[in-house]
């Protein structure tokens, strides 16, 4: 079976999409001949013209304005930020324009752009380059938010993300970028708000996003060793929110640990314990929930800090273990 | 004024009972002597008499709690008259010094009547609580194992079908997935017990039957207890010795039918033993002492305690004068005294006052072994089993019956020589057995 990058999933959505689609073109900074800041883009100038591949002044604020108004006008713009921290910058065209239209004028008028933009820590880029403001985002009525955690739901995701009428901001996590993973060669679509369970499990779930994904998993792969069954499930897309496979998930394992890589504090593992403790899965909790988030601080550039404010495989596996009290459980599972 | 019943002190160094059973009910009538329930004490299994008429008030403990000495354990009198809701304190508890008594406290009952409320909040996760609503268990009947005392659901799965499924049974069942009301049970009232689960696990081959795991009590938990204290505590020195056994066969099938004919009972090699045992011990007083606190005491009185397994137990019920019995009073004895403690109707005076013990292995596959002396005692004698060896005698080979007898002796107070030639005595008596009538 093929395997390619996440990376050039994207890229390859992108294209073929493109290619389908005439109304579909990019815009971004240095997304011509350069191929934006990771690459993604890379020979797509050569194949769609700079009619579609369209650089960018250094401005978000420019950008994104510039998007709205093509989607206005029945474009469907996709959108590149080089680094998902500066969707400060194009703040209010996304939240007071993009997020609004569609409502304020009765459904007349609708904003179908994609503002695709690599998130998350990993890659020594600072303080101002390595956040993960997804919950920001989240927290807005009228924009939908993807976050995927490997190619092949990339590329579906895109492609829904492109094929959806109104806002979408699609995180592409930079660290994930290099990783690979069977991705088919047809054009395919995951429909947004339809969660994944990435491995079965019966003591507890584990409910990660974006990077959090493979290391619980591979957190996981280590408690199997030990007797302890986690479940993994990746919400993909957290507007909207796939409520039901997690609330099944937790009335199955009786735990819930939520990891992501945002900041723990007013993350979005606050809205996902939330959903579980408001549902019919708060009946059959057996363990208190727990989250894992980023530490409350600014990435630090040093790479041992940096990996430092991030949650671990061993952070998911010691909260697993508590969670399943594992002293006592240890001793009645021999 | 209602009459107390108390846990009764049964003997010198018995701290605790075991409830086994009721068998009167709050509301009946009881007349003096009636058994009104039954305990189990580390020696025996005993049903305590009513020394009061009246009706029975009050029962603060139920089946298989374990309650001190002189604790009160309910109350007779007359109809509608007031008790208190909970047990009052023993006399030696309320008059015990506060800071000398930590193991009363621990020892008084863990366990409140059922009927009594608590109003305090107890810490359960939502699907232990969900759990406690569907079986309809109470919480405050489950303890938790989780961070301080926290209720997990599988708390509440081992502790929600008590009656119906013993505690281990329940844990068994939840292990491997089987509900226990699926399972029937053999126990009283088809409780489900351990081996009903064995047996459900042992239909499919891929489960094994669980390690069982139990807290020693009564018996076995005395037995523990002695065996290490004289282990670790007294020198043992373990002497073997063969003793030709062909005139004790001899001296057996011919009294045999008169022992027979006098008492009804058979004459057995355990009565000989005993009778040599007593002999020899009389003629050296020096091994037929006890010990204890650095006092040595030289028993005028032989009083032969014989060890006998049941089941899992250990009992020393022990003969009392042996050194003035004859075969058929032992037999007449004995036999009824060993039926007894198997059937578990041994009462704890007929286990006291022993001054040396047999233990006969003699019907096991054993050649020889090092018996654990039986505190305050000074010597244990072990008996294995008869076979048949060639022996050299007068330059020639034959072949007879030969037993090993080990005599542990406790060599703070017996020394070698004397215990040696004790085991002699008693060789020779055996092998010699008229000298037995001297």
């Amino acid at each position: 079976m093929r395997e390619i990058t996440y990376l050039e999933a994207v890229r390859e959505a992108l294209s073929q999409e493109m290619r389908e689609n005439e109304d579909v073109f990019m815009l971004g900074e240095d997304i011509g001949v350069y191929g934006g800041a990771f690459g993604v883009s890379r020979g797509m100038l050569e194949e769609f013209g700079s009619e579609r591949i369209r650089n960018t002044p250094i401005s978000e604020a420019a950008i994104s304005g510039t998007a709205v108004g093509a989607a206005l006008t029945g474009m469907r713009p996709v959108l590149e930020l080089q680094f998902s921290d500066f969707i400060t910058i194009a703040m209010d065209n996304l939240v007071n324009q993009a997020a609004k239209i569609r409502y304020m004028y009765g459904g007349k008028g609708s904003v179908p752009m994609v503002l695709r933009t690599p998130s998350g820590s990993g890659t020594g880029a600072a303080a101002q380059h390595s956040q993960s403001l997804e919950a920001w985002v989240a927290h807005v009525p009228g924009l939908k938010v993807v976050q995927p955690s490997c190619g092949s739901d990339a590329k579906g995701l895109l492609k829904a993300a492109i094929d959806d009428n109104n806002p979408v901001v699609f995180y592409e996590h930079k660290t994930l970028y290099k990783t690979s993973d069977h991705v088919p060669e047809e054009a395919y679509s995951i429909p947004l708000g339809k969660a994944d369970i990435k491995r079965e499990g019966t003591d507890a779930t584990i409910v990660a996003t974006a990077a959090m994904v493979p290391k619980a998993l591979e957190a996981a792969s280590k408690l199997a060793e030990e007797g302890i069954e986690t479940e993994v499930v990746d919400p993909r897309t957290l507007v909207p929110l796939d409520k039901e496979t997690i609330v099944e998930s937790v009335k199955k394992t009786g735990r819930l640990l939520v990891a992501h890589e945002a900041v723990k504090r007013g993350g979005f593992g606050g809205e996902i314990a939330s959903t579980i403790a408001e549902s019919e899965a708060f009946d059959f909790l057996d363990a208190p929930i727990m989250r894992l988030g980023g530490a409350e601080v600014p990435i630090p550039y040093n790479p041992n800090l940096e990996k430092a404010t991030v949650p671990s495989v061993e952070d998911m596996i010691d909260s697993v273990k508590q969670m399943v009290h594992y002293d006592t459980w240890r001793e009645n599972h021999g | 004024m209602a009459n107390e019943i108390f846990m009764p002190k049964l003997s010198s160094t018995m701290e605790e009972g075991v409830i086994l059973d009721w068998f009167k009910e709050e509301g009946d009538e009881i007349e003096t002597g009636e058994p009104i329930f039954e305990i189990m004490t580390d020696k025996i299994n005993i049903e305590v008499e009513s020394y009061h008429d009246g009706i029975l008030l009050k029962k603060y403990f139920h089946k298989d709690d374990t309650v001190p000495v002189n604790h009160v354990i309910g109350f007779i009198g007359e109809q509608g008259e007031e008790v208190p809701d909970t047990p009052p304190a023993s006399d030696e508890e309320s008059s015990a010094d506060e800071s000398s008594s930590p193991e009363q406290e621990t020892a008084a009952p863990a366990q409140e009547p059922e009927t009594e409320v608590s109003t305090e909040k107890v810490r359960a996760t939502p699907a232990a609580r969900a759990a406690a609503r569907e079986k309809n268990v109470s919480l405050h009947n489950v303890s938790g194992s989780g961070p301080k005392g926290r209720i997990h659901k599988a708390d509440v799965l081992s502790s929600g079908s008590q009656g119906k499924s013993t505690p281990l049974a329940e844990k068994m069942a939840s292990h491997h997935g089987i509900d226990t009301k699926n399972v029937e049970g053999t126990g009283a009232g088809g409780k489900v017990m351990k081996n009903d689960i064995n047996a459900l696990l042992a239909e499919s081959s891929e489960n094994r039957p669980e390690n069982v795991t139990e807290s020693l009590r009564g018996v076995r938990k005395v037995t523990a207890e002695r065996m290490a204290d004289s282990s670790s505590t007294i020198p043992h020195v373990t002497m073997d010795f063969e003793v030709d056994m062909e005139q004790v066969i001899r001296l057996r099938e011919a009294l045999k039918s008169s022992v027979e004919k006098a008492t009804g009972q058979k004459l057995s090699y355990n009565e000989i033993f005993v009778l040599a045992v007593s002999k020899a011990l009389q003629r050296h007083p020096d091994i037929n002492i006890t010990y204890d606190k650095e006092t040595i005491t030289y028993h005028n009185e032989v009083n032969v305690g014989v060890a006998v397994a049941v089941e899992e137990n250990l009992y020393v019920p022990v003969l009392k004068n042996t050194e003035r019995k004859s075969l058929s009073m032992l037999a007449d004895e004995l036999k009824p005294l060993i039926f007894n403690t198997r059937e578990g109707r041994i009462d704890s005076a007929s286990m006291q006052g022993g001054t040396f013990t047999i233990s006969n292995l003699g019907m096991f596959a054993i050649d020889s072994f090092t018996p654990i002396i039986n505190k305050p005692q000074g010597a244990i004698l072990g008996i294995s089993r008869m076979k048949e060896v060639p022996v050299v005698k007068e330059g020639e080979v034959k072949v007879s019956s030969v037993t090993t007898f080990s005599l542990s002796f406790d060599h703070r107070v017996i020394n070698g020589a004397p215990a040696a030639a004790f085991c002699t005595t008693l060789k020779n008596l055996l092998e010699e057995p008229y000298e037995l009538l001297v």
